[in-house]
Parts: C-alpha cells; structure tokens; sequence
C-alpha cells in the first residue's frame, strides 16, 4: 500500500515539474519575441579637436533608447581597433559621443571605416553599420613593396624565381607524365606470342 | 585468406613457390603483428581527435618551440624516403647486380616513408581544413611553398617506381595466382595493365624504367636539400649554415641504408627468404652503411667544427648545450652510439653478420631519429631575441603523451604499409629481374640449391 502511495506521489510531482518548465519555456519564448531592431544615427563633427563621432539610438517606434552600449571601432587590416571608453553607453536621448584619435593611419588617401555596433543586447537585435570618412593620417604607398622581391606578396614574386621554379616542375612533370603515357601504351599492345 | 593448415596450390618453380607462398598464406603472428599496429593506430587516432578538438594546446609546442617531434618526425621519414633512389638510381645505373633483389623493398620503404611523411605535416597543422589555402595563397618565395611541390611530386615519382617494377610480378600474380580472394584476382587484374611478357612491352618498361631512374636521382637530392633549406632560410642558431643541404642528404642515405638492412632481417626471417636475402648481401650493405656513415661524420665534423670554435654570441650558447647542456647525453649518445660505434663495428667481418648487423641499424635508426630531434628542438629554444616575461612553460619542451602516441602511429603506418604491400606483392622481383639483366642468374638461388 505505501509503495502505491509513494508511486502515486512520485507521478504526481513529475507532472508538476513538467508543468513548471513548460512555463519556464513559455516565459523564454515571449522573451525572444520582444526583441526588436534598433535605428543607429551616425553624425561627424570634425569641427572639433579631436573629432567627435555621435550616435543616437531610437526604437521601431522612433523613442530614444537609454542605457544601450554601442561599441565603435575602427577598421585594421588584421582586425578591429576599439575606440571610445571601454563602455559607450546611450543617455535618455539616446545619445552617446566618442573621440576619434587624430594619429590613426588611414590609405593614401586618408580613408577609414569606422564600425559602430550593437552586440549581446537583451533587447535589440546585433547589427554593425560601417561608414567611411577620410579622417585618418594618408599613408603613401611605399614603392619597395611593390617592386618584385623574395619578401613581396606572392603576385610580385622575382621574375627569375617564377621562370626557374616553373621550368624546374614542368620538366619534371613533363617526365612523369610521359611515363604514364607510356604506360598505357603497354596496357593497349596485344601479345603477339598468343 | 587461408591459413597454412589449409595449403592448396602448390608450384612447381622454386621461386614462384618461395615467394608466392606468402601472398597466399596468412600466418597468426601476421595477423597478430597487424592487429598490433592497428592497435597503436587506434590510439594515435585518439591522440589526433584530442588535438582536433582542443587545439595545438595539447601539444608541449608554444611560442618559442613551435616545431615539435611532428617536424622531427616528418624530416626522418623524408630522409627514409630517399632509400628508394640509392637502390633505384645510384647502385642500379652503377650496375651494382647484388642490390637488385633489394631494389623492391627500397621502393616499398620508400613509398611508405613518404605518404607518412606528407601525412605528419598535416598533423602539424592547427587547422588541418586550412591546408588548401596553402596553395590558393601561395608565395612561390616560401621555402615550405617549394616543399609542397617537391613532397608530392617525390610521393609520385616513388609511386611510379614501386609501380613499373613491379608490373611483370603484378601480371605473374594474375596468371599464376588461383588460390587468391576475388578482389585480389582483380586488382592483380587491373594493375597488370594487360602485360603478357610482349617484347614490345619489354622494351617500352626498360626504356621508362631508365629514364625514371635517372630522374628520380636530383628530386630526391631536391626533396631532403628543400627540407635542409627550411631551416637554413630561417634564422635561428644551429641552422644558419651552408652546409645543411649535403648533411641533411648524406644522414638521409645513412639512415636510409640502415632501415634496409633492418627491413631485411625481418623479411628474410619471416618470410623465410634465407636463399634470396643471403650473408653476403647484409655484408655489401655492412661496407655500404659504413661509407654512408663516414661522409655523414664528415659533414657533421664541418656543422659543427667552425660554430665550436668560435663560440659566437647565440651560436655559442646553442653549441654548449649541445656539448655540455641540458641535451648533451642525447647529444653524445646520438654521435658516439649512433654513427661513430657503428663505422668501427662495422669494419669487422663478424659484425656484418645478419642480427649483428641489424642491432647496428637499429642504433643507426634510433640515433637518427632523435638526431634530428637536436637538429629541430635546441635551435628553436634559442632565439637571437632575449626571451623575457613568458610563462615558464615557453622555455622548455617535452612533448605531450599526444605527440608521441601520434608520432608512435605514424611509425605504425609506415610499418603497416609495409607490411601490407608485402602480402600483396612478391617482397623480391620474379620476373622482371629475368628481362632487366639476363647475363645475371635469376635472383640468387644458384648457389643456394646447389
């Protein structure tokens, strides 16, 4: 009789338990549906040193988003340089500025892209707009790098070094194939003892 | 596969009987020794999942010694890879008859040293998925560029010569072969390509064989001198020299000669070849493995000499721990016991005896392979920059139980592929042997049935 009771208990609290996290599921499935995208405007203000880059943030509706962290980067060939404080957080307009650096190099022309992004919010969606301005330092190309040398990328590689390598695997190559060719001349010669 | 309880065909040649018994007939300790090295296979794969899954991180390799036992590893199995050239191209076009019978397991030795040598370069990769990019963005200016072509094109070509030699014992197999597996019938079938002993077919095969003999000798020379140059071309202490290139060939021919005789011992004893592999044979191979030996001693003395003298800088430093240091035991047992005893040993008639002579190749083996341990790993421990504020575990390297169980499986394939490729071709030449030098009895049975 108690081992029917205890059965019976047992039964009772995994349906209970069950309940609880499909309640649990519900709450977490309503909590992706308010998430929402954001609207991020960009403005430059060079006319002050150093240059200030602004960004409001509003919703769907066109309210300022308060308390949101932006995080604003500048492009590098290898990766992302973070500008700004460690965090950039949105005030209740929605605004928040950062300083652009003066001593950033940029290409011969000046040009940068500057990334501004919206990460592991818990109401808006990720996103990363990218603007170019001609803000940073130009840097002129230097011509050593683009003549044809051992320390060059592969397109400028010595003349010389590209003739010698390619002669040296085409006649190689070319006897390895010759000998396969000759191999299915073997495969098609018939016996002439039979 | 039949066992040697259930014996069917018989052959009336003495040869064919010899050498065909071993394709039809799998004894327990073949199967024991394959399960073995499966086993060890088994475990390295485990080894290689680990470093799939959580990175180079699992390997002792960190920012100063980047190349670990893998790279090691990978320049032994390149230098073994070059036996096929010595039997193939050097003693063959010096008509040096004695070495024909050995020319099959050069090739198969050198066949498997260089697929696992290709294979061990993989595994050095972090990110193995990346490979191909390699060759999208190549610079032909990179030495490790120049590597990659001459690996491959060094992987076909001893393909090729494994291959042409081969094909007249591969048309015997399917003639004479009833007792086999199906699949077996047909893949004698297809790699036979159609050969019927025509003396046209004869003529083309000599013609290409003497060609790829000729050729395979400067790709040989290129593929270990290449591999010599990726140290030579970086600059580090120890491998800033000219003379990398001929030590790096001279040691790959050493080692290449011992791994013979070893492969040798075995197959003569097990295969019961005591007729075909004679004591005469461990002999020449003895006096070939002491000259070998000595132009390696003579390149080591030039590696060495000029840096010991003038203990400059790094260079200096590099030296002393090579001498006197941390790796100085390993150093000395490396030149003492794996080139120096074996050159004054083998001067001795008794010593090229068939299981002296092996033991000898089996110090010459083991001495080059961790020689080229104090060729990779000192030099990279010094840097010309000062190493300054790293974790402690930068400064030294002992390779993870990963690194050697994945570098025990690579031994472990290179064996397997062996042994597989003796159980499905005669382990010495039937019949090509007959046609390539007719002025020569057939393989060396005369004396022996005499």
């Amino acid at each position: 009789m108690k081992s029917k009771y205890y059965l019976n208990l047992i039964s009772k609290m995994g349906l209970v338990t069950l309940f609880m996290f499909s309640c649990l599921s519900i709450v977490h499935a309503q909590d992706i549906d308010t998430i929402e995208n954001a609207k991020i405007t960009l403005s430059f203000d060079d006319s002050t040193t150093p240059r200030k880059i602004t960004a409001i943030a509003t919703d769907m509706n066109g309210e300022p988003i308060e308390g949101l962290d932006l995080y604003f980067y500048v492009k590098r060939t290898f990766s992302n340089l973070p500008i700004g404080d460690v965090f950039n957080t949105t005030d209740d307009l929605g605004k928040v500025s950062v300083d652009f650096p003066k001593d950033l190099p940029g290409d011969h022309e000046g040009n940068v892209t500057i990334l501004v992004e919206i990460k592991d919010s818990e109401l808006y969606n990720d996103q990363i707009i990218e603007t170019v301005k001609d803000w940073g330092v130009p840097t002129a190309l230097d011509p050593v790098n683009q003549k044809r040398s051992l320390w060059s990328a592969g397109a400028n590689a010595p003349i010389s070094l590209v003739l010698i390598i390619s002669s040296l695997i085409v006649s190689i190559w070319f006897i390895i194939f010759y000998i396969i060719h000759i191999l299915f001349r073997i495969s098609k010669i018939k016996n002439t003892k039979a | 596969m039949k066992t040697e309880d259930h014996k069917v065909q018989t052959f009336e040649n003495r040869k064919e009987k010899d050498l065909f018994k071993n394709l039809i007939f799998t004894s327990k300790h073949y199967k024991l020794w394959v399960a073995f090295l499966l086993l060890v296979i088994a475990i390295g794969f485990f080894a290689y999942y680990r470093q799939l899954k959580y990175g180079l991180i699992v390997t002792a390799m960190r920012d100063y010694t980047s190349w670990g036992i893998y790279i090691s590893n990978f320049v032994f199995f390149v230098a073994i890879s070059l036996v096929g050239s010595l039997f193939s191209s050097i003693l063959k076009l010096n008509k040096n008859e004695w070495a024909k019978p050995l020319t099959r397991i050069s090739e198969i030795i050198a066949v498997s040293a260089i697929v696992c040598a290709a294979a061990i370069i993989i595994v050095d990769m972090g990110r193995p998925d990346r490979f191909f990019n390699v060759i999208r963005y190549m610079r032909i200016q990179s030495p490790i560029i120049w590597d990659v072509i001459i690996i491959s094109t060094y992987l076909v070509i001893s393909i090729l010569l494994l291959y042409l030699s081969i094909i007249p014992d591969l048309a015997l197999c399917r003639d004479e072969l009833n007792d086999v597996p199906k699949w077996k019938k047909r893949l004698y079938k297809i790699t036979a390509i159609n050969w019927s002993n025509d003396p046209k077919q004869i003529g083309l095969l000599n013609r290409v064989s003497k060609i790829l003999s000729i050729a395979v000798l400067p790709v040989a020379f290129a593929i270990h001198t290449v591999t010599s140059w990726l140290f030579a071309t970086t600059w580090r202490p120890g491998w800033d020299s000219t003379n990398l290139g001929p030590y790096f060939v001279s040691g790959a021919f050493m080692a290449g000669a011992a791994i013979i005789i070893i492969a040798m011992y075995f197959i003569r004893k097990h295969l019961k070849l005591k007729a075909y592999i004679r004591e005469d044979h461990f002999d020449k191979m003895g006096k070939l493995l002491v000259l070998l030996s000595l132009v390696y001693l003579y390149f080591n003395i030039n590696e060495y000499l000029g840096p010991a003298f003038k203990m400059v800088g790094v260079e200096g430093e590099h030296i002393t721990e090579l001498f006197a240091g941390k790796y100085a035991p390993m150093y000395w047992l490396v030149q003492i016991g794996g080139l120096i005893l074996p050159i004054v040993l083998l001067l001795f008639k008794g010593m090229r005896k068939p299981l002296p002579i092996s033991i000898i190749s089996a110090c010459v083996i083991l001495g080059a392979w961790f020689k080229r341990f104090l060729i990779v790993i000192p030099s990279l421990q010094h840097p010309y920059l000062p190493i300054q504020d790293v974790p402690e575990a930068y400064r030294h390297y002992n390779p993870t139980w990963e690194e050697w169980m994945i570098t025990m499986a690579s031994f472990a394939w290179f064996l397997l592929i062996i042994t597989v490729l003796i159980k499905l071709i005669p382990a010495l030449p039937i019949q090509k042997h007959d046609h390539v030098s007719k002025n020569i009895p057939i393989l060396n049975l005369a004396k022996n049935e005499k």
